[in-house]
């Protein structure tokens, strides 16, 4: 079946995907405010720590790792919304995707960037971070390639400058068109973002070659960063992280949690920007399906990693195993377990029951679902080590707190801003004919 | 002879469980000798206390047949050492005679390493050290003292190794078996701790390597501890 | 002795040739007290001195550096290079530390640069007990001394309480001229750690005057009966060195160590069989392993044994014993088999904790060991130290009620007397109180003068150790840094208190009290700088025919009624503070406990049963209330303690102490009743019963290792 759109005057559309641009409700504003003012609350915290020391987190040993670095794979987790649904969808010409890619590819953009920030946050001495990049420097001193940490740092940065290319490219001719109606400082933004653009059709050529070409690109980066990410863990020999499965489990999740993103933002836009017409039911019901897919695929991989540990009986990952299960972990591990399995498997599973409002629900408890997922993954391992005299265990405290809130805040200021600047719906795509004739 | 052109040092200990009676000994020395930081009742119950040595203590059983074990656990100086490749920037790593040793200079505090060492003997600096004055004028000037936001841990008494390897060299001679102690080792009452080259099979630390007794800790994880421990004969 | 600290110390007996000689460049020739503007960064010189956190009095050696303080005179700070004690070791030719040390020896250097010491003479302003005082001149404070002194001098010395710490010593011997020549009745100890009950044993079977010294190094076979000879008992460096030789240095022999104990001790922990005896109950199983050897014809030296001795433990009823012990018969039976066919037998008795009758346990090993023979003998029991005579120990209360004024040097009787024996009171009722201490503690606080001494290591001393295995043996303290503070020795205070008061003073130094243990061959000089005398020249073997032949086993007396109170309260003389005094050193306070692994503080030992029925876990916040009081403190639940025994390490729970121990934890020995056992008059510190109530209060306890079991708290095997 067509999607809405297309049965929508190519005018009509454009008045509709820009309004949102020009002028800006009371709503919009006091909203931004109050993100705003959220996330700088967590700035100010992160400048406390700084000038503390890191000591004002909650880690200690044993627990060396605690919020920053979950919130860290939570976020990298998150942006493999974008990129990788835009991109597989791109690449299989799924005509239903238009409307979808540019929001999507907005949140990975954006996830990456907070995402990227919490290594250096977490760090004992944040202000030498670059000394992780291999730059020239009088002493000769080089970063150590063995370290999976230098593989993040790789992956991260990589993925991130792909990705903002990736955005960047379906958003030229709109920004050309934006260009041709904006006046004043919006016009010279516009004006040098395009590029030139006139929509010739080597340029028409140009872009879809390049866009195609990303597409391919991307997918294999994303699949690659969050492999990094899990080798994080899975290249140590703590207990229950020693497990080849993570790379495959850690991209499952990612994606999983990265579509419920999707949907929660793709909800949010529709009704405050009353994109109704443009995202509809049959959006959410595609994702939604996504979804319930990746919550079967999550469940096969938790249980295969528990599965396995706990048939192997080796006594130190039974310890952290336990105490996932039934120990003190246990009413984390259980409520994940419903949100990101129960929860999607009865709202999304039964047909009756897929509506918007449901994926919105299952979206959301998927994201917290994830969240306790990277909690479970990285907290129990390093509370109980091989050495039990050394065990320990952890609680954060009001900074680490305070700055993990503020990111979701960082998220959304980010995507306000962005949605100000530029329509999160790609409006040229559903201009008939535009592009090369062929 | 000159110390420089024989088979370089590897050093390592050897600790008898037999005569280890759990007196804390080595703990209080190595505070005195390597400027270890002191920190507060209220981070102390964080888990932020640093002892690079510690005692393990494990009650077996139930009373009235009820035992207790005592360990102790320092920097195992591994081989095969798990802290070392997970470091990005190469603040830890394996200096030419084995030793597992620490740069504070060069550390970042990502603490990578601390979660890869499966005998949990890192321990990381969360704030600058402080001593009330004067409890300064004890410092050891041969140690340097660890600022914020890095990592550290039992070096083997390093400073001592050098500073023996120094003088055999001016002597020109190769270092005395039992001529290097690290505090710990000095101290322990029961002489419990013997230290010395492993690449001399004479020395006493070899011996008691070799000794039907001799074990080491989570061998199984091939991290070839350089650290022995010889069993409980009961 | 190894070969560094060989160097170490030979370069300072006589470094000039020494040095050359083993080839060392940095060891100059040490003079005995180095001028500060004389110390070269970066080289070290190392020092002989003497240990006093107990009166095992080990020989040390310190390690003297640059180091650099601030220091402020009129307004102005500026930078001053100093002379430092940077580090203790033992000193290897002292035959008790054997260069060696234990945790507390080596905080020493937290006591002599620790933030709350004295740092010159005070009044006391304020009200006593607040702990307020007010700066004053050296020639005020003595003044004001001699003049208190001089009147109670006038009408009645007897009036004058000197409380000081059981070391043996020219310090000990300088206050007792002093005492002497004011006419005032002999300096009295207060510490729980004068082991007057294990002299008086000794004195009494044998006429032994000190500690007897067990050779553990060259025994086969040890019982161990109440003493925690490895951790807070006489001498834990020495027995530690001892227990190592004693296992492990002898090729083929392999030494056996069984500790009866009631609780589990370090010693216990490290002994290949743990008897968990009931509270009181040594004796009765000393007699029960005698009455067995004696049964089995095992007491091989039993015809040396007084025969009025012998009949008595015949005539004993085994199966009372052995119920009242505690013990199974079998495992009673077997130990004392094996040690009776050892062909090295040792008992090693004591009191760490003191019940009613520790006495008569002490006074029935020593015969249980001249059954075996071993008096003596290598391996065995062997005479104390000459000159080992330490003040005398008694009932301090009493003293306290007559005294109008009260000297006190390294005693704090608020802190290790029962609250209930009303030294509070006795002391707020005093005319004066004179300290010379280093630290504001819970009695100085109640001070009205401070005359303060310098720290051990900035002062000069001769020190006897309790136990040695050299008849003479002295270790010797000559002042190595200057004096961080305006402090002065106290023997030099005492002598101008006495000139000022124009008494005749037989002046004491370390020198005058060494000179006459000089071997020929050895000069003063020489003594100091190896930092001690150590020899058995011509020293007359002590007697080991017994003098007494009287023995009993009383049942111990426990105050409180059983159904209220139900619990034995044991509190011990704890690794890290001994008997309190560590409490202000930040290293004790931060070594874990090797029981419960508590840093800054020290919880209520209890058993799994008992906790269980009184619904507490590790951590909570509990009760013990005795008859005379009741203390709050975390809990730790004991895997090894003894059903119906409560333990409580004694160190924290001080009013006063500075700012690592003032108010930290609770002091065990506030709430235990003032029982005193009658041969030697020493505080039962373990003769009260108690009860537990759990308190509804966050828990508190902070644990280094809070995990005991190897496995899991879900026990996968
Ligand atoms: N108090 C004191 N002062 C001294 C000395 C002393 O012993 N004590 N020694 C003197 C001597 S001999 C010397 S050589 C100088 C040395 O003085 P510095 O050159 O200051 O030597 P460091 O302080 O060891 O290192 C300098 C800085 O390099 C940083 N660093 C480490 N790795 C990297 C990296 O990869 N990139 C970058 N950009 N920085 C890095 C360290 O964190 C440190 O802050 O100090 C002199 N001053
Ligand atoms: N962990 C760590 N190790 C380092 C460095 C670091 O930054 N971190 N820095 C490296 C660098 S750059 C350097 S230069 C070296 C420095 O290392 P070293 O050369 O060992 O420097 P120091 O240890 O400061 O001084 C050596 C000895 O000289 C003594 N000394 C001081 N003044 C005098 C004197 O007047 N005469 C004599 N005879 N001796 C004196 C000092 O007390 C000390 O015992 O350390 C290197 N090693
Ligand atoms: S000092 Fe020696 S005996 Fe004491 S705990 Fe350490 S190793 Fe064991
Ligand atoms: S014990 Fe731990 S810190 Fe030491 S070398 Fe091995 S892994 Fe590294
Ligand atoms: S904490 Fe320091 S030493 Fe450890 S891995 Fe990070 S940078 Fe390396
Ligand atoms: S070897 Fe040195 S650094 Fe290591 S534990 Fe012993 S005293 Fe501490
Ligand atoms: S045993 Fe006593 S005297 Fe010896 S070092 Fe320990 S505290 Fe000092």
């Amino acid at each position: 079946m067509a999607t809405v759109p297309e049965t929508i005057p190519y005018g009509e559309v454009r008045r509709d995907l820009w309004r949102p641009l020009s002028g800006a409700s009371s709503r919009y504003l006091i909203t931004l405010l109050l993100l705003s003012s959220v996330a700088f609350w967590g700035l100010c915290a992160w400048g406390y720590q700084l000038y503390k020391g890191i000591g004002v987190a909650g880690i200690h040993r044993p627990v060396f790792w605690g919020f920053y670095l979950v919130n860290f794979v939570f976020w990298i987790g998150i942006s493999h919304a974008g990129t990788l649904i835009s991109a597989i969808l791109r690449l299989t010409d799924a005509n239903w995707r238009k409307p979808v890619t540019r929001a999507a590819e907005a949140i990975t953009v954006f996830a990456l960037m907070i995402g990227g920030m919490f290594p250096i946050i977490h760090l004992g001495r944040a202000w030498l971070f670059y000394w992780l990049f291999p730059y020239p420097n009088s002493r000769l001193l080089w970063p150590n390639f063995r370290s999976p940490l230098l593989w993040d740092v790789t992956a991260i940065s990589t993925y991130l400058t792909g990705s903002t290319i990736y955005l960047f490219l379906p958003l030229i001719p709109d920004i050309a068109q934006l260009k041709e109606h904006a006046t004043g400082w919006r016009r010279r933004l516009y004006g040098a973002l395009s590029l030139g653009w006139t929509g010739s059709d080597r340029q028409w050529h140009a872009l879809e070659r390049a866009m195609k070409l990303m597409a391919a690109i991307i997918l294999a980066v994303a699949v690659s960063v969050h492999t990094v990410v899990a080798w994080d863990f899975s290249m140590s020999i703590a207990p229950m992280w020693h497990s080849s499965i993570f790379g495959p489990y850690f991209v499952v999740g990612a994606i999983f949690s990265g579509i419920a993103a999707l949907i929660i933002v793709m909800a949010i836009i529709r009704k405050a920007m009353h994109l109704e017409q443009y995202l509809t039911a049959h959006h959410f019901k595609n994702l939604a399906k996504l979804l319930l897919l990746m919550s079967l695929l999550w469940l096969y991989f938790t249980v295969a990693e528990n599965l396995t540990a706990w048939y192997g009986n080796e006594p130190k990952e039974m310890i952290v195993f336990g105490s996932r299960v039934r120990g003190g972990f246990a009413p984390y591990f259980w409520v994940m377990v419903f949100c990101n399995f129960v929860v999607p498997f009865v709202l999304l599973g039964i047909k009756r029951l897929r509506t918007i409002r449901t994926a919105i629900i299952a979206s959301i408890t998927v994201i917290i679902g994830m969240w306790l997922e990277r909690f479970l993954i990285i907290i129990p391992t390093l509370s109980f080590g091989r050495l039990p005299a050394a065990w320990g265990n952890y609680a954060p405290s009001w900074v680490e707190i305070s700055i993990s809130i503020a990111t979701f805040a960082g998220m959304g200021v980010l995507y306000m801003l962005f949605a100000k600047l530029f329509p999160i719906v790609s409006v040229w795509e559903f201009e008939p004919h535009v592009g090369p004739e062929d | 002879m000159n110390d420089t052109n024989q088979t370089p040092h590897r050093w390592g200990m050897a600790i008898d469980l037999d005569r280890c009676t759990g007196c804390q000994a080595c703990v209080a020395a190595c505070h005195a000798e390597n400027n270890l930081p002191v920190s507060d009742p209220a981070s102390a119950a964080k888990g932020r206390a640093v002892h690079w040595i510690r005692v393990d203590r494990y009650y077996e059983g139930e009373f009235p047949n009820v035992r207790v074990k005592y360990m102790p656990v320092l920097c195992q100086q591994c081989d095969e050492a798990p802290c070392e490749p997970v470091c990005p920037v190469y603040a830890t790593y394996k200096n030419p005679e084995g030793l597992n040793v620490q740069v504070y200079n060069r550390c970042v505090g990502t603490r990578y390493c601390a979660n890869n060492c499966p005998y949990s003997v890192r321990f990381f600096n969360w704030f600058d050290p402080v001593w009330a004055a004067p409890l300064g004028l004890q410092h050891n000037p041969d140690v340097s003292i660890r600022m914020g936001g890095v990592m550290e841990k039992c070096t083997f008494c390093i400073q001592r190794i050098k500073r023996a390897e120094t003088e055999a060299k001016n002597e020109k001679r190769r270092v005395a078996d039992g001529e290097v102690q690290p505090a710990c080792v000095q101290s322990c009452p029961a002489e419990a701790m013997v230290f010395g080259d492993l690449n001399d099979p004479e020395s006493k630390v070899s011996r008691m390597a070799g000794s039907g007794r001799s074990t080491r800790l989570l061998e199984e994880l091939g991290t070839q501890p350089k650290v022995f421990y010889l069993q409980r004969a009961t | 002795m190894d070969r560094r600290n060989f160097f170490k110390i030979v370069s300072t007996v006589s470094a000039g040739v020494a040095s050359s000689a083993c080839g060392t460049k940095r060891d100059a020739l040490i003079p005995l007290l180095v001028p500060d503007h004389e110390i070269l960064p970066g080289v070290e010189e190392w020092h002989p001195g003497v240990c006093t956190e107990c009166g095992a009095g080990c020989g040390v050696i310190a390690r003297v550096m640059a180091g650099e303080r601030i220091i402020e005179r009129n307004g102005e700070k500026f930078r001053e290079r100093i002379a430092c004690v940077k580090k203790l070791e033992g000193n290897p030719l002292d035959p008790v530390s054997g260069g060696r040390l234990c945790a507390r020896g080596h905080a020493v250097l937290q006591s002599l640069y620790n933030p709350d010491r004295i740092s010159q003479p005070m009044r006391r302003a304020g009200d006593r007990g607040k702990g307020g005082f007010s700066p004053i001149s050296w020639d005020e404070a003595i003044a004001s001394v001699a003049d208190k002194l001089a009147k109670a001098h006038a009408s009645d010395p007897s009036k004058i309480l000197f409380l000081t710490s059981p070391q043996a010593g020219s310090r000990s011997v300088a206050i007792q001229h002093f005492l002497q020549s004011l006419g005032a009745p002999a300096a009295q100890t207060c510490s729980l750690a004068d082991f007057a009950l294990e002299r008086k044993a000794a004195a009494s079977v044998f006429g032994w005057k000190g500690l007897p010294r067990y050779d553990l190094g060259n025994a086969r076979y040890a019982l161990g009966v109440g003493a925690d000879f490895l951790g807070g008992w006489a001498s834990p460096v020495y027995y530690a060195r001892q227990f190592g030789q004693f296992r492990q240095a002898r090729p083929g022999i392999r030494g056996k160590l069984v500790q009866a104990e009631s609780r589990m001790s370090i010693t216990a922990g490290s002994a290949d069989e743990w008897l968990p005896v009931r509270p009181g109950s040594e004796p009765h199983l000393i007699v029960a392993i005698a009455r067995v050897l004696l049964d089995e014809k095992l007491a091989r030296n039993v015809d040396q044994v007084p025969g009025s001795v012998r009949d008595a433990v015949l005539a004993a009823n085994l199966g009372d014993l052995i119920r009242a012990s505690g013990i199974e018969e079998r495992r009673l039976r077997r130990v004392a088999r094996e040690l009776g066919e050892s062909d090295a037998p040792l008992v090693i008795a004591g009191a760490s904790t003191v019940h009613t009758n520790s006495f008569d346990a002490l006074v029935l090993a020593h015969y249980l060991n001249l059954m075996l023979g071993n008096i003596g003998r290598p391996g065995g029991v062997l005479p104390p130290n000459a000159s080992a005579e330490g003040p005398e120990a008694a009932n301090v209360p009493e003293a306290l009620k007559r005294a109008q004024i009260l000297l006190l040097d390294d005693a704090n009787p608020l802190y290790t007397l029962p609250s209930a024996s009303r030294v509070t009171g006795a002391l707020a009722r005093l005319d004066t109180i004179v300290s010379f201490g280093m630290f504001v503690d819970d009695s100085v606080a109640y001070a009205d003068l401070i005359l303060p001494s310098p720290h051990p290591l900035e002062s000069g001393a001769a020190i006897v150790p309790t136990v040695s295995p050299l008849p003479v043996s002295i270790n010797i303290a000559t002042p190595f840094v200057q004096p961080l503070y305006n402090t002065r020795p106290i023997e030099q205070t005492l002598d101008a208190i006495a000139r000022k008061m124009n008494i005749k003073l037989e002046g004491v130094s370390a020198q005058s009290f060494v000179q006459p243990f000089l071997p020929p061959e050895l000069t003063w000089d020489e003594a100091a700088r190896q930092g001690g005398v150590w020899h058995d020249d011509n020293v007359a073997a002590a007697p080991v025919k017994p003098l007494a032949n009287k023995v009993e086993w009383n049942n111990p007396v426990f105050d409180g009624a059983p159904e209220q109170f139900p619990l034995y309260f044991q509190p011990y003389l704890s690794l890290q503070y001994h008997d309190g005094r560590g409490a202000n050193l930040p290293w004790m306070q931060e070594l874990p406990d090797p029981v419960s692994s508590a840093m800054w503080d020290l919880p209520v030992e209890i058993d799994p049963q008992t906790a269980a029925r009184l619904h507490v876990e590790t951590g909570d916040w509990v009760r013990v209330e005795s008859p005379h009081g009741s203390l709050d403190a975390t809990a730790y639940v004991h895997p090894a303690a003894l059903p119906g025994v409560v333990s409580m390490a004694i160190g924290e729970g001080h009013r006063h102490y500075g700012r690592y121990a003032s108010n930290r934890g609770a002091n065990p020995l506030s709430v235990i009743s003032p029982v005193w056992e009658t041969s030697a008059g020493a505080l039962a510190f373990g003769a009260t019963r108690v009860k537990v109530a759990r308190l509804e209060r966050a828990p508190g306890l902070i644990q280094f290792s809070p995990n005991d079991r190897e496995q899991g708290p879900w026990g996968y095997r």
